[in-house]
């Protein structure tokens, strides 16, 4: 199973991106990318909080579509996935 | 054309292409790089999903305004102070419908389309920061 994790912008640079990903079965979106973000502590610090949980102004789309915080947990990635994490756009 | 693209666009041929039948008024919306005590900006997008998202924006502000023609184009990559960022064109029967349907795509895609901006200066730089709480839409159930 693989699963690509797109980061943009301050988040790209400090944790890379297009990273493809063999995650453990019935893993979680949110242990996914808390996984690939403990690589780096600034980058992890600029996703979650202290409690592991995203921070507030963090997007999280999957295949496209923007999914809640909460849900992150519930969400279980699947082959082909592509999970993209990014701060507030700024575009314009 | 609703594109994503590091080239620029010929403006004035967009505003001839925008003359659709019962055009009364077209309005151009050009953001440029401002120079802000920068050297260049870097311009970065979430590709398909801009580009689905400008499209979504031009259906809304075409049915709610009566556009006969909209056009938006976001470039990316580098950009010098002066080149153009965003141009967006559209063409109503009337100028109030014009006006009121460019404003709504640029409002609209400040909030919601996956773009980012780098002020690049002479020590480095620095994101330009988004809203608070927006981006790419809201949750869809």
């Amino acid at each position: 199973m693989t699963v690509k994790v797109r980061f943009f912008a301050r988040f790209r640079e400090l944790l890379g991106t297009d990273i493809l990903t063999e995650p453990e079965k019935e893993e979680s979106l949110i242990a996914l990318v808390r996984n690939i973000a403990r690589k780096n502590k600034e980058g992890y610090d600029a996703l979650f909080d202290e409690h592991g949980r995203f921070r507030e102004f963090v997007i999280v789309m999957r295949n496209g579509k923007r999914i809640e915080h909460e849900d992150a947990q519930a969400i279980r990635v699947a082959d082909g996935d592509e999970i993209a994490v990014f701060p507030p756009v700024a575009g314009g | 054309m609703i594109r994503v693209q590091t080239e620029d666009v010929d403006i004035g041929a967009l505003v001839a292409a925008a003359k659709q039948p019962g055009t009364g008024a077209v309005v151009v919306f050009d953001g440029i790089v401002r120079d802000d005590d920068i050297t260049e900006m870097e311009l970065e997008a979430y590709g398909d999903v801009a580009v689905a998202e400008m499209e979504k924006i031009a259906t809304e502000a075409t049915q709610q305004f009566r556009l006969l023609h909209v056009d938006i184009i976001h470039r990316i990559g580098l950009l010098s102070i002066g080149e153009n960022i965003l141009i967006i064109i559209v063409s109503a029967g009337h100028r109030p419908e014009a006006y009121a349907g460019s404003r709504y795509i640029i409002e609209e895609l400040k909030k919601r389309v996956p773009v980012w901006k780098k002020e690049l200066t002479r020590d480095g730089g620095r994101w330009v920061p988004g809203e608070h709480g927006h981006g790419a839409g809201k949750p869809r159930h």
